[in-house]
C-alpha cells in the first residue's frame, strides 16, 4: 500500500523507464555479442535508448548519467550516419556494457535513496578516445562526416526532493491521567514540540485548540499521533512532555503500516501540519483523473483545523493491481474454454440422426452466452484509455513547438478510447515519433508561409483515436506543408533505397511509403527532435509487430495525415469456416466483402496461367486454393464452388472454395514451429470436431499473388 | 535579482524566504491570488520579477493556476517566451502527472519538497539567475 503512494512519482517513473530501456539494450547487446557488427536497426535502437536516458536524466539533473549516455549516443550517431567498416565490434560491445553497468549502478543507488555519485570521468575519457579513433577511421575510409550531433541542454528541470527513505514512522498514543487539566493544551504542546522534527504529523482528535470539549475526548480515548520523521525514537520521546501522562505508547511502523494507519485516521478528521499527508491522499484519489490547475486550491483555514482542499474529493474506487502474467494466463484459459465449448457443442456424437436435442440446445445457448460475456469481461479488464498516451503527446507538441518557436494548436479527439494494455505499450513510441514529425516537419517554419497560402497563421495538429470494426484508428493530422512527391521520389532514388523506376510507375501511397524506409530523411537540416531518420522505419516495425499498419495520406501545401490502424485485441477473432477438399480454412469475417457464384464466362485466363474474375465490370485476381495448396478431392469447376471476395488495405483478391461451414469465434494460435512457414497462412485453430483449421492471411495471399506476376 | 515567493505554510515560508534572500530581494505572498497581483503590480511598475517560486497547495488559487495566469499575462503583453519570468514550483506533489502538467503549463523547474538546496542552487545557475 505504501509503495502505491510513490509508484507514480517523477523519480520512480524515471527509474522504471530507464530500467526497462537498459534491459532492452542488454538484450540487444547480448544477442549480437558474437556477431561481426551491429545491424542498422540495432544501432538505431541503442541510439534511441541512449537519447532517451540522456534526456530524462538531464531533466532530473543526474549529470554523470547524462554525460555518459550522451557520449555513447554520439558514438552511435556516427556509426549510424557514416556506416564505417571495420568497427572493432568486441570493443564496442564492451563500451556499451560498461555504460549500461554504470547507469544501472547509479539507478540502484537512486533506488536505495542514495545520491548517484559514481565517477564518470574514466568512462567518458574511454568513450572519447574510442570516438576519436572512430572518427579517424571514418575519415580514412573517405566517408563524409555527418554534422556534429547537437546536444541541447534541457530547459526544464525537476529537483528531486531530499530522499525520505530513511524516515521513521511512529504511532504515538498518549493517555493522560484522568484528573489532568486542559489536556487539549497539553496535547497541542506535544504536537508543537514534534513539528520541529516532523516531516508529516497527523493527530486525532484534530480540533484540540478550538474545541475545549476535545479535552474530554482525549482523557477518555487518549491522544493519538502519527509521525513521520528522521529523528530516532529516543529523540522523539525526549521532545514529548511526559508529565501528567499516564502512559505513552510508542510503536515504530513500517512504511506500509504507516500508510494503512493514515487511511484509518481518515481524511475527514485528519489534521495535517505538513503538506505531506494531503498530497498522499490526493494522489490516491486522483490516480484515475488527470490533474488540472485549480485542483489544489486550499480552503481558508478554520481556526484549529487543518488544511482541506476546496475541491470535493471523489469517492475512492477500490482497485487492486494484478500481475499482467496472471491476466495473460486467464486470457489463454478463456481461449481454451472457447475451443472446448465448440468441441462440446459441435461434437460429432450429436450428429446422430433422430436425436432429441431441444433441452441440450437450450442449455448450450446459455453456455455460449456466458462464455461470450466472460470474454468481454476479460477484454475490458485489459482495456485502458489512451488518456495517458495522449497526455504525453500534448507535452511533446508543447515542448517542440516552443523550442522551434512555432505557434501550434493541438486538438485531441477521443482520448477516452480504450485499447488493450499490450497495444498501449507498443504504440507510445511510434505515436511520439509521428507527433514530433508533424510539429517539426509538417507545420511550416514561418507563419508567413502559411498566411500566403490562405491558412491561419497558427498551425494545427489533430490527434484522433476511434474504435471502428474491431480496429483502433489513431491518426495524427497536421495542416502543414504536406509531402512533396517529386522530392520524396528523388531522395529515395539518390539514396538508392528503391529500384530505378519512373515516378509515374508508383502510386501516391507507394511514394508516401518511402518515408518509412530505413535511412530516409527529407529534411536537409536535422533538428534536435526529429529528422535523424530514426523514426519512421522504427514506427512501422513496432506497429507491424502488433499486427497493425501505418496509412499515410498527404496533399502538398494542405497537410498530411498519418493513421495507425491496430487490431483491438490480438487473440480472438470472428471468423468464417470454409472447406476446400477435406481441409477446413478460417477467414476473418472483417476481411470478407462478399460471397458470389460466378459462371465460367466471367473468368479471364492469361497465357502465363494467371486467372482473373470480372464482377460487375471490375477485374479481380483469382486464386484457386485447391491448386495453391495441392488439395485433393476438391471442386475445380467455378460454377459449382463459391467465390469469396476478400479485401485487405484497399486491394481485393478472390478465392475459390468448396463450401461454407459456419461462423464462429476463433482463438488464434500460432502455427507450430515444426511446420514450415507457408505463405498466405497466419495461424491455426481448433474446430469443434477437434480438427485443425488453418487461418488465411489475406495480406500474405496478396503479396504472394503480386510476386507471381 | 527580484524574487516573488508564494507559500501559505508558515514553516516552509520562513525556510524559503531565508534561502532565497541570499540571492536577492524576496517578496513573500501567502496565497495564489496575492501572488498574481504582486506579479502584475511589478509589471506595471516596470520592475518585473526575475524569479517566481510557487507552492502548489494554497488558498484562493493554487500554484498551477498562478503559473498559468502568469504565462497568460505574459503572452497577452507580448513578452516573448525567452524573456518570461523564470518559475520554479516548490511542492510535495511529486507524482509524474503533476510534474508533467506543470512543465506543460510552462514552469522552468519543479522542486519536490523537502527541497534539495544544493540542486536548487544548481538550477538557478543553469537558468542564468545567479
Amino acid at each position: 500500500m505504501a509503495e502505491e503512494f510513490n509508484t507514480e512519482s517523477m523519480l520512480d517513473m524515471f527509474l522504471y523507464e530507464s530500467g526497462q530501456l537498459l534491459e532492452k539494450l542488454e538484450g540487444i547487446i547480448l544477442e549480437k555479442q558474437d556477431a561481426d557488427c551491429f545491424d542498422d536497426s540495432d544501432i538505431n535502437e541503442i541510439f534511441r535508448v541512449m537519447h532517451t536516458i540522456k534526456g530524462s536524466s538531464g531533466v532530473l539533473m543526474y549529470e554523470n548519467i547524462t554525460k555518459v549516455t550522451h557520449k555513447l549516443e554520439d558514438v552511435f550517431y556516427y556509426l549510424r550516419e557514416s556506416h564505417p567498416d571495420d568497427v572493432p565490434h568486441m570493443e564496442l560491445v564492451e563500451k556499451v556494457l560498461a555504460v549500461s553497468d554504470f547507469v544501472t549502478g547509479e539507478l540502484d543507488k537512486l533506488k536505495n535513496g542514495d545520491t548517484p555519485d559514481g565517477d564518470e570521468h574514466q568512462l567518458v575519457e574511454d568513450l572519447d578516445e574510442f570516438l576519436g579513433r572512430l572518427k579517424g577511421e571514418i575519415k580514412k575510409q573517405g566517408i563524409q562526416m555527418p554534422q556534429a550531433n547537437k546536444h541541447e541542454e534541457p530547459k526544464q528541470f525537476y529537483i528531486t526532493p531530499v530522499a525520505g527513505d530513511d524516515s521513521h514512522f511512529y504511532r504515538i498514543s498518549i493517555h493522560y491521567r484522568s484528573d489532568t487539566q486542559m489536556s487539549n493544551i497539553r496535547a497541542y504542546s506535544a504536537t508543537y514540540a514534534l513539528k520541529e522534527v516532523a516531516e508529516d504529523l497527523l493527530y486525532t482528535p484534530d480540533d484540540i485548540l478550538s474545541n475545549e470539549a476535545s479535552g474530554d475526548v482525549i482523557l477518555a480515548e487518549g491522544f493519538h499521533m502519527l509521525l513521520q520523521t528522521k529523528s530516532s525514537k529516543e529523540e522523539v520521546i525526549a521532545l514529548i512532555d511526559s508529565s501528567e501522562a499516564e502512559e505513552i505508547n510508542f510503536d515504530e511502523l513500517t512504511k506500509g503500516e504507516y500508510g494503512k494507519a493514515l487511511a484509518e485516521f481518515g481524511r475527514e478528521d485528519a489534521v495535517t501540519i505538513d503538506l505531506g499527508e494531503e498530497d498522499k491522499a490526493e494522489e490516491k484519489d486522483k490516480k484515475k483523473d488527470k490533474p488540472q490547475p485549480g485542483d489544489y486550491v486550499v480552503k481558508t483555514k478554520e481556526a484549529g483545523k487543518g488544511k482541506t482542499l476546496a475541491k470535493n474529493q471523489p469517492k475512492q474506487q477500490s482497485i487492486i493491481s494484478v500481475n499482467v502474467e496472471k491476466m495473460d494466463a486467464l486470457m489463454d484459459l478463456i481461449g481454451e474454454l472457447v475451443i472446448a465449448e465448440a468441441v462440446v457443442l459441435q461434437n460429432p456424437d450429436l450428429k446422430v440422426p433422430g436425436l432429441e436435442l431441444s433441452n441440450f440446445q437450450k442449455a448450450s445457448g446459455q453456455l455460449s452466452k456466458i462464455t461470450t460475456e466472460l470474454q468481454e469481461v476479460i477484454m475490458s479488464m485489459r482495456m485502458m484509455p489512451l488518456t495517458n498516451v495522449f497526455q504525453k503527446m500534448k507535452r511533446i507538441v508543447f515542448d517542440v513547438s516552443r523550442k522551434l518557436d512555432k505557434d501550434i494548436e493541438l486538438e485531441v479527439i477521443g482520448e477516452n478510447t480504450e485499447v488493450d494494455k499490450n497495444i498501449i505499450e507498443h504504440i507510445t513510441d511510434p505515436l511520439m515519433h509521428l507527433v514530433r514529425n508533424s510539429v517539426d516537419h509538417g507545420i511550416e517554419e514561418n507563419a508567413e508561409d502559411r498566411t500566403t497560402l490562405g491558412k491561419p497563421a497558427k498551425g494545427k495538429i489533430t490527434l484522433e483515436a476511434k474504435n471502428e470494426g474491431g480496429k483502433v484508428y489513431i491518426s495524427v493530422k497536421d495542416d502543414g506543408k504536406g509531402l512533396n512527391k517529386e522530392k520524396l521520389y528523388q531522395k529515395a532514388i539518390d539514396k538508392g533505397l528503391i529500384e530505378n523506376k519512373l515516378i509515374s510507375e508508383f502510386t501516391d501511397k507507394e511514394i508516401f511509403r518511402f518515408i518509412t524506409l530505413p535511412g530516409f530523411s527529407t529534411k536537409e537540416e536535422v533538428t534536435e527532435y526529429s529528422g535523424r531518420g530514426v523514426g519512421m522505419d522504427v514506427v512501422v516495425k513496432n506497429i507491424q509487430s502488433i499486427g497493425g499498419r501505418l496509412d499515410i495520406e498527404s496533399v502538398e501545401f494542405e497537410g498530411s495525415e498519418m493513421t495507425l490502424i491496430i487490431p483491438l485485441t490480438l487473440a480472438i477473432i470472428n471468423g468464417i469456416v470454409v472447406q476446400v477438399g477435406n481441409s477446413p480454412f478460417v477467414i476473418e469475417t472483417a476481411s470478407i466483402k462478399e460471397f458470389v457464384r460466378v459462371g465460367e464466362d466471367s473468368l479471364i485466363h492469361e497465357p502465363s496461367g494467371e486467372e482473373y474474375i470480372v464482377l460487375r465490370g471490375e477485374c479481380y485476381p483469382f486464386i484457386r486454393l485447391n491448386e495453391r495448396y495441392d488439395l485433393a478431392d476438391s471442386i475445380s469447376n467455378v460454377e459449382e464452388g463459391i467465390v469469396v471476395v476478400l479485401e485487405h488495405e484497399g486491394s481485393q483478391v478472390c478465392v475459390l472454395i468448396d463450401k461454407l461451414l459456419q461462423e464462429q469465434e476463433i482463438v488464434v494460435k500460432p502455427i507450430p514451429p515444426y511446420v514450415k512457414k507457408v505463405k498466405g497462412l497466419s495461424g491455426c485453430t481448433q474446430l469443434g470436431d477437434g480438427s485443425i483449421a488453418l487461418i488465411l492471411d489475406i495480406a500474405g495471399l496478396l503479396i504472394q499473388d503480386g510476386e507471381r506476376r | 535579482m527580484r524574487i516573488l515567493l508564494a507559500e501559505d505554510d508558515f514553516a516552509s515560508r520562513k525556510f524559503m524566504d531565508k534561502q532565497l534572500s541570499r540571492y536577492g530581494e524576496c517578496d513573500v505572498m501567502v496565497d495564489g491570488e496575492e501572488a498574481v497581483d504582486a506579479f502584475l503590480m511589478a509589471l506595471e511598475d516596470d520592475e518585473p520579477y526575475d524569479l517566481v517560486c510557487l507552492d502548489v497547495m494554497m488558498p484562493v488559487m493554487d500554484g498551477y493556476q498562478v503559473l498559468k495566469a502568469i504565462r497568460d499575462i505574459e503572452s497577452q503583453r507580448g513578452i516573448p517566451k525567452s524573456k518570461g519570468v523564470k518559475v520554479i514550483m516548490t511542492t510535495a506533489l511529486n507524482d509524474e502527472r503533476n510534474v508533467k502538467m506543470a512543465f506543460e503549463l510552462g514552469c522552468e523547474a519543479y522542486a519536490g519538497k523537502p527541497i534539495d538546496v544544493e540542486k536548487f542552487e544548481k538550477v538557478l545557475n543553469k537558468l542564468g539567475l545567479i
